[in-house]
């Protein structure tokens, strides 16, 4: 029983998101076809549909929501991620380089051994991951928006209904408005649900796991993207590592959210979404190798996805998201002098406008 | 104009908990600011920043927020677009490029003794089961957990265990969650004056309170005393958990009970 959880889980977290992610794969550059950028791309694109199938969900049906929400999105995350393990391994057939593992990817020679320093600081930076996911796993962090965020997963999976109890007492309540486009606790009651895991265990004890290392994976394509020489890698790895076990200077800190609150839609927001609107922004503007083709339609759409996407962990990241995107994007359209990125930039939040609408909509009363 | 920009200072200067770890992001941005020379760092990583701080600040962009029917007290999430951690990572190893090694251990104890390790905070202790929930809050939801999948019950609970029972069951309800407790929210309910308006519970109005709430359990904690034992009022003792009393009122779970045979009959 605990082996097909647990391979639930793998499946569930890693390999649809994976190969959802692989979709986007022709869009990207070479360095770019691997499995990080596969499941960033992956999870992004997941958030995103959570929010396209689950808004009218959350909306329509007053009954067995999840239940719902389930029998249609699941079908359609694993047709995605099908599809997209389907297509990578026919275009790698047909001469695509990725960076995947065999046999998706091509048996590669063995890689030049590391320097033994660079192999120090990386095996450093592991040991600060170690901790932090070891820390997530084995010490419980109190926070208050736990009765409301864990409570509304808990009752999704035990009583069926989306955002219609009132998580502190259990009473029948209307549509609670200013929370309900925001499904991170309905995507962990779903995904408990598909394995068996109850909507506590998975988030405190399990999300963690994944989406420390996740967060950890845009960074490391931001490194990436600013480090030419790649062996400075490390060190901004460990750099970072570090500094989000010391940020906590605050309760307000994404640093303080993302080692206590890991597995709440806001922490998602501020760790996740937010460092991935600055890495698409860096890639959209890095310098092209000479002979090499400038690809930039894949990442406006991953930011007009993600732009959505940022709705599911809270109904102010999608605001922070556009507003960081308006702001580089203005920075970058002075600096390059071309005001089309600025026209790319607005087509890209349409979706989050929409999303903003539909919060204006439902909180002043015009529909819900 | 002046007093929502101080506002704003004042919000900053929270988010920073006026810690030498921002000094840290500062110098890294002041570095690069002088020395970078990769128009992509430049522009994303010192002038964006920038320009985010003085957005934030400026009073306009405040009443925008809340004119925009945004909570007011998550306006220092704005600060969130300025990536600290990136500034100073991105500045470090700018900085130290040419001498890796020392750059490595001085950035290090730098951010180590500038900022506030996370695992030493008071809110995070050992976790005692894969819930991340007080033991003693499983075993009260297991014992007065209704039978049925569909049942439910209602249970007056202590303010240290309000916030995880429900995290743990959605089949017990309370009369009363976090809103009592949050300082926040001014709500009124007659079940919270009673259990904890005072130092000593006076059973006769606890007893009312519930029994208008139809609440069929009450848990005191350890060191809530009442001023009539509980079971001459009427309740009786189901059982005592880490030192938590737990009683059931017979009246109100033989009324429940009734319901239930009614609504079960209907069907």
């Amino acid at each position: 029983m605990i082996v097909l959880r647990i391979l639930g889980l793998l499946f569930l977290l890693l390999l649809v998101p994976a190969g959802m992610g692989m979709l986007f794969f022709p869009l990207f550059k070479k360095e770019h076809r691997d499995l990080q950028t596969a499941l960033i791309a992956g999870y992004i694109l997941m958030f995103a549909l959570l929010e396209v199938i689950g808004i009218p969900v959350v909306l329509l049906a007053v009954y067995r929501g999840l239940t719902i929400l389930t029998m249609i999105l699941s079908p359609v995350l694993v047709a995605f991620a099908s599809a997209g393990i389907f297509l990578t391994f026919h275009r790698v057939s047909k001469g695509m380089a990725v960076s995947l593992p065999y046999p998706i990817g091509k048996r590669k020679p063995a890689p030049a051994k590391w320097k033994v320093e660079q192999a120090v600081i990386w095996g450093i930076f592991f040991l600060l991951l170690g901790i932090q996911l070891y820390m997530a796993f084995t010490r419980a962090s109190f926070d208050g928006d736990d009765a409301y965020y864990g409570a509304q997963a808990v009752i999704a999976q035990q009583v069926d209904t989306l955002y219609r109890v009132n998580p502190y007492t259990g009473r029948s309540a209307p549509l609670d408005v200013r929370h309900c486009l925001a499904l991170f606790p309905i995507w962990e009651a779903m995904i408990g649900k598909l394995c068996g895991i109850h909507a506590t265990i998975l988030s405190h004890s399990i999300l963690p796991l994944i989406l420390i290392p996740l967060t950890y994976m845009v960074y490391e394509k931001i490194g990436r993207s600013i480090f030419r020489k790649k062996e400075r890698l490390p060190m901004f790895m460990v750099l970072m590592a570090l500094w989000q076990m010391f940020g906590n200077v605050s309760i307000y800190t994404t640093e303080t959210f993302f080692l206590t609150r890991t597995w709440q839609g806001k922490s998602f927001a501020g760790n996740f979404v937010l460092p991935a609107v600055l890495w698409i922004f860096l890639e959209l503007f890095k310098p092209v190798q000479r002979g090499e083709k400038r690809k930039q339609t894949g990442y406006w759409i991953l930011l007009a996805l993600l732009n959505l996407a940022g709705g599911a962990s809270s109904s102010l990241a999608v605001l922070l998201s556009c507003l960081m995107s308006a702001v580089l994007s203005l920075i970058a359209a002075v600096w390059k002098r071309k005001p089309w990125i600025l026209v790319k930039t607005a087509l890209s939040c349409i979706p989050g406008g929409i999303y903003v609408l539909f919060y204006l909509l439902l909180t002043h009363g015009i529909i819900g | 104009m002046f007093g929502i920009f101080m506002e704003s200072l004042v919000i900053f200067k929270l988010y920073t908990g006026l810690k030498l770890l921002m000094l840290l992001t500062a110098a890294a941005l002041i570095y690069l600011l002088i020395t970078e020379k990769d128009k992509r760092v430049r522009y994303f990583l010192v002038y964006a920043p920038l320009i985010l701080i003085v957005l934030f600040l400026c009073p306009l962009s405040r009443k925008v927020f809340v004119a925009a029917g945004l909570d007011g007290e998550t306006y220092y999430r704005i600060l969130w677009l300025i990536p600290m951690g990136l500034i100073t990572a991105t500045g470090a190893c700018r900085a130290f490029a040419k001498h890796m090694r020392i750059g490595l251990a001085v950035s290090m104890v730098l951010i180590s003794l500038c900022g506030s390790l996370v695992y030493r905070s008071s809110y995070i202790s050992k976790a005692e089961n894969l819930y991340h929930i007080p033991d003693t809050v499983i075993k009260i939801c297991d014992l007065i957990e209704p039978e049925e999948e569909d049942g439910r019950v209602s249970a007056v609970m202590p303010t240290e265990l309000i916030h995880f029972v429900r995290q743990y069951s959605a089949r017990i309800n309370m009369p009363y969650g976090r809103e009592m407790i949050a300082s926040q929210w001014d709500y009124y309910n007659a079940v919270y004056e009673a259990m904890e308006g005072s130092e000593v519970v006076c059973m006769e109005d606890l007893i009312e309170a519930i029994r208008a709430d139809y609440c069929q359990y009450v848990v005191f904690s350890p060191s809530k005393e009442t001023d009539k034992d509980p079971e001459t009022c009427g309740l009786s003792l189901v059982a005592v958990i880490d030192d938590y009393r737990i009683y059931e009122d017979p009246v109100t779970a033989r009324e429940v009970e009734s319901w239930q045979k009614y609504y079960e009959d209907e069907n």
